[in-house]
């Protein structure tokens, strides 16, 4: 009876038997954290939602700073020029610009550009129809019972680690590649201009094709679980009524579903394109890991921005002063603007053609 | 009433903290035992090893090292077990880099330091440790002759002027040798390599001109683009890459040479200073290094290359233990003086039951002594 | 009078580009499960015929040995992911799901947060590795060791877990939060007792699947982590910690049979672990759909 209608601003935050039998600092803390539960979990939570920004920023700040020497002395020659040159680290030290470094070292990145974007480009142009192909046949072709397992399946390929797909591209992809196929194709090419890129000689199966096959196996997954999804989210009203009309199944996936998922396909293409940029070690292993040179035919050796990173990093530091660890900044900057203008340029697309916001897929 | 709460800074504040206390701390890897005073300084004497406290000593670096390293270890822990010795095979660039930067102990190279790098970090030390050689293989099957190469005919092949076997400049040097028509792929490094100075060395040395005056050496260098070249990965992917390619040739450390030969791969003579051609054997290595031990200079930096030795094989080098004399932790600097003193020393490291499983030879008296000097100084 | 639609040539066209449709589609399945079935089965094989059990409990030493500290390695590493990305993930998620204050075109809120988190998940890890390497293995002394380590993998994969919470957090049915909120609760405590536990199955499934994509990982570690024949002391810094993807690295061509050996059994290892990730996640997702409202079980 005491306790209806009392001031409610006197009720005690814990009931006084309680309290009793828990010590006063221990009361005050759990009265406190109970009095301020929401305020703490909102306070945690804005620390860790500002963490990626605080990471990106740091990264952003050390890549510049790093680069920073690299970008006074090669200047605009790093994105024209495709000689990699580390100079004479036992010969003198010069000074350019304020910025020391070795005599004779110059370093341009052009090889690395190329063969990051001919990499990429190959894998996605790979990947999308198979990609496409598959969730049809997942989601509309095959019936349920076969689709789960085989769908498991395709999540496997995506969990297995780079570099275990990079192994099985060296010892088992590249030699059937350069000893089967590769010859097949290449000898029956014309010496036409486009079609010369694919003539011989045909290497041993460490190069250009091989990378993009490989990238484009690791980016498959990606896209077709997001497509998967989406394509489950489109209602079945205006596909069956555009059967009903006497379309036939590859049709309504022309003319229906593709259409209604389309932002959502080009994000989860974007997001396997930024995959692949970034892709280090798979294609280390496989691409011949050169740091000059652009691969004279689509079988040829070439190296990629990611890959020179981690074959050089590590030696680095033997340019004392330091500019060998500037050029590899430099490249790594590059290669971040790359992938974060990539990614930017596709939420402007998504934001422009999609009705319903980006899709929420599954981004393994 | 509830009290709006203020302290949302409070946490990355303390993160902040936290994280400027753990750079701040030179936490030593293990400060058990102190090191106790066997005297005022470590006994300079050649042959004296001390007594390790319990350590961990860090090596990475040379890939022609590494076999070697690999047989050390486990024979340094029979006889002081209280060491964990932790190796790998990174490359010398590594092995350099990574002791400047302090993030190994034992950086293993086949180069000496540079002056920059010298300039960089005043206090590394490059200590010999045994002299090793290079080799030139090649895959060509049905040719058991071992070529003579000189450093002209190696240095057209690596700028792509020479790109078949059988062309006219390999064929006059070899003369009786039936050579196939079949195109030469050239292997070099594409990490930090010892094996890169060394070699593009006798290149410079050779064909001072051509190579010298364009390419040079290091433990990188922009190589010239030739048709069908590969990059490889240490030692090993030289010889997994070289036996996976006929027509290829590849530079390759001697600790590798069994491993050459199992997997049909053969190599060359090399022509020396004088002009002649020699096999890499124990005799030549010696004769040469015989040439430059007088000439040695008390910090061990100084290339075996090329010399003017009629009889002398032309790659040889000195492998360095690049370390740094400043260590954070007097245990782990205990540790490291013992590792190598016991690596130098004629009875344990540098006997022959180790080195002629890698093909090495041991160090002379004089240079002994002058490792055994800057070991001292580790501290 | 023929028409368009009852003319026979064009019906035959569809007919047959409607049979290359299928045809292609299962092809295209074929493409890509084919490849995934022939590289578990290419680890397998290449590993199976030289197993020996004791490569599990035996440390590596020099190119022979076994991978016992690079597993322990792996599993120390992803329980550090777990408690630095898992946590602070989670919470990320959460703030963005619940508490940031919408904006006033009603669209979710904490835009630059949200956006950053979209653009990190997009930096690839090398670039991330470098910096660590730079900034914290080198520029502030910590060596390879394993803070920076988990550092860099959680920076990794905290965008990830935070999508994911966020959508499981959005699956949760209004109805809960409104029941919830008619019933007296304060946001908090209902955010903690009713909207979380609702969404506990697919944090879940966010945190196995990063914890598969940290353990995965090799070039990041290659910069942070080092590599030893030692088994983690649980030391932070000044120790470098073993990993399962570096012996794959280092011997894959490394002329031993033995080193060979050590890199399949590391692939093989590491096959059954994100495959028994993936495994748990299946079944948590099973067991979830057939509980919830909405399941399709």
């Amino acid at each position: 009876m005491a306790l209806i209608g009392r001031d409610t601003g006197d009720v005690p935050v814990s009931p006084p038997d309680v309290a009793t039998r828990r010590t006063r600092v221990l009361r005050r803390v759990t009265d406190f954290g109970r009095s301020n539960e929401s305020g703490i979990w909102k306070s945690a939570g804005w620390v860790a939602a500002a963490l990626p920004l605080a990471a990106l920023t740091f990264t952003v700040v050390i890549l510049v700073v790093k680069a920073w020497p690299s970008i006074q002395v090669n200047g605009g020659h790093f994105l024209t020029g495709s000689a990699w040159k580390p100079g004479n680290t036992y010969g003198a030290t010069v000074h350019t610009h304020g910025v020391a470094h070795p005599l004779g070292s110059s370093y341009g990145a052009l090889a690395l550009v190329v063969g990051t974007l001919q990499t990429s480009a190959i894998a996605v142009v790979l990947a999308l129809p198979l990609s496409l192909g598959a969730a049809f046949a997942l989601t509309e072709r095959l019936p349920p019972w076969m689709a789960r397992p085989l769908a498991f399946a395709v999540e496997i390929l995506a969990g297995i680690p780079s570099v275990v797909i990079g192994l099985w591209g060296v010892l088992t992809l590249g030699p059937f590649l350069a000893q089967h196929v590769y010859p097949a194709i290449a000898d029956h090419m014309p010496d036409v201009p486009i079609l010369r890129y694919f003539r011989n000689p045909v290497g041993h199966g460490e190069g250009l094709a091989t990378s993009g096959i490989v990238l484009a196996l690791m980016i498959v997954p990606i896209i077709t679980a997001t497509t998967r999804d989406l394509f489950v989210q489109v209602p079945s009203l205006p596909k069956e009524g555009a059967t009903a009309l006497g379309m036939t199944d590859s049709e309504v996936a022309r003319r229906v579903t593709i259409p209604w998922v389309l932002s959502g396909i080009i994000g989860a293409t974007v997001l396997g394109l930024g995959r692949a940029l970034g892709e280090t070690i798979a294609v280390a292993m496989i691409s011949g890991a050169a740091l000059n040179t652009i691969a004279p035919n689509i079988y040829g050796t070439m190296g990629t921005i990611a890959a020179a990173i981690v074959t050089q990093l590590d030696s680095a530091y033997t340019d004392g002063t330091g500019f060998a660890v500037s050029a590899l900044a430099e490249a790594a900057l590059v290669l971040a603007v790359i992938t974060i203008a990539t990614n930017v340029i596709a939420r402007i697309i998504i934001s422009r053609t999609s009705r319903n916001g980006a899709p929420v897929g599954r981004a393994l | 009433m509830v009290r709006t709460f203020r302290g949302k800074w409070i946490l990355p504040v303390i993160l902040a903290a936290g994280v400027i206390a753990a750079a701040c701390s030179n936490g030593s890897s293990s400060s058990t035992t102190t090191s106790t005073s066997t005297g005022a300084t470590p006994s300079a004497s050649s042959g004296t090893v001390e007594t390790p406290p319990t350590a961990t000593v860090s090596e990475t670096g040379s890939t022609l090292l590494y076999p070697l390293w690999n047989i050390w270890t486990p024979a340094y822990n029979q006889k002081f077990s209280q060491v964990t010795i932790n190796t790998a095979g990174t490359g010398s660039g590594t092995g350099i880099s990574d002791a400047a930067n302090g993030t190994v102990d034992i950086g293993s190279s086949d180069a000496y330091l540079s002056s920059s790098q010298t300039q960089a970090t005043p206090t590394l030390l490059n200590i010999p440790l045994a002299i090793s050689v290079q080799v030139l293989s090649y895959n060509l099957p049905g040719v058991t002759a071992h070529l003579k190469l000189s450093g002209k005919i190696l240095s057209e092949i690596y700028q792509g002027k020479i790109t078949t076997w059988n062309d006219p400049a390999i064929k006059s040097a070899n003369p009786g040798v039936t050579l196939p028509s079949i195109p030469i792929v050239a292997l070099h490094r594409s990490d930090g390599s010892g094996d890169t100075f060394i070699f593009t060395q006798y290149l410079s040395k050779q064909d001072a001109s051509g190579w010298g005056n364009t390419v040079s050496f290091g433990t990188t260098v922009q190589w010239p683009s030739t048709p069908g070249a590969l990059a490889e990965q240490g030692n090993g992917g030289m010889v997994s890459g070289c036996k996976a390619t006929p027509g290829c040739i590849a530079y390759v450390g001697i600790s590798f040479l069994s491993q050459l030969l199992g997997d049909g791969l053969n190599y060359g003579q090399l022509q020396n200073g004088t002009g002649n051609y020699e096999l890499p054997t124990p005799a030549a290595v010696q004769a040469e290094a015989n040439y430059f031990i007088p000439k040695t200079p008390a910090n061990g930096t100084i290339s075996l290359i090329n010399g003017p030795v009629s009889a002398g094989y032309p790659i040889i080098n000195y492998e360095y233990a690049i370390v740094n004399s400043h260590q954070s932790s007097t245990s782990t600097a205990k540790a490291i003086r013992s590792l190598l003193q016991w690596a130098i020393s004629p009875t344990y490291g540098n006997s022959s039951q180790y080195l002629s499983q890698v093909s090495f030879q041991p160090l002379p008296a004089k240079v002994i002594a002058q490792s055994t000097k800057q070991i001292a100084s580790i501290k | 009078m023929p028409n368009r639609h009852s003319d026979p040539s064009r019906t035959r066209g569809r007919r047959f580009r409607e049979q290359l449709f299928r045809g292609l589609t299962l092809i295209a399945l074929v493409l890509v499960v084919g490849p995934a079935a022939w590289i578990l089965i290419g680890v397998v094989a290449r590993a199976i015929p030289h197993w020996q059990w004791s490569v599990l409990v035996t440390p590596t030493s020099g190119v022979g040995g076994g991978l016992s500290q690079d597993i322990v390695g792996t599993l120390v590493l992803m329980l550090g992911v777990l408690v630095v990305a898992g946590s602070l993930g989670v919470l990320a998620g959460i703030y963005l799901s619940e508490m940031a204050k919408p904006r006033r075109n009603g669209r979710p809120g904490a835009v630059l947060f949200r956006s950053a988190t979209e653009v990190l998940s997009g930096v690839p890890s090398i670039t991330l590795g470098f910096v660590a390497y730079v900034s914290l293995v080198v520029g502030l002394h910590w060596g390879f060791s394993l803070l920076p380590a988990v550092l860099v993998l959680s920076v990794m994969v905290i965008p990830y877990i935070a999508k994911s919470t966020e959508t499981a957090l959005a699956q949760v049915p209004t109805s809960y939060r409104d029941g919830a909120e008619a019933l007296g609760m304060s946001p908090a405590y209902s955010l903690r007792k009713i909207v979380i536990r609702s969404a506990i199955p697919g944090v879940v499934t966010g945190l196995l699947l990063a914890l598969a994509i940290a353990g995965g990982e090799t070039a990041p570690l290659l910069l942070t982590a080092g590599n030893t024949s030692s088994y983690p002391t649980g030391q932070l810094l000044h120790q470098p910690i073993g990993y399962l993807t570096y012996p794959v690295w280092t011997f894959y061509n490394y002329p031993s049979n033995q080193a060979h050996f050590l890199a399949y059994d590391a692939a093989l290892i590491l096959v059954v672990l994100v495959m028994a990730l993936l495994i748990v996640t299946r079944m948590i997702v099973a067991r979830t759909q057939r509980h919830s409202e909405g399941g399709r079980g």
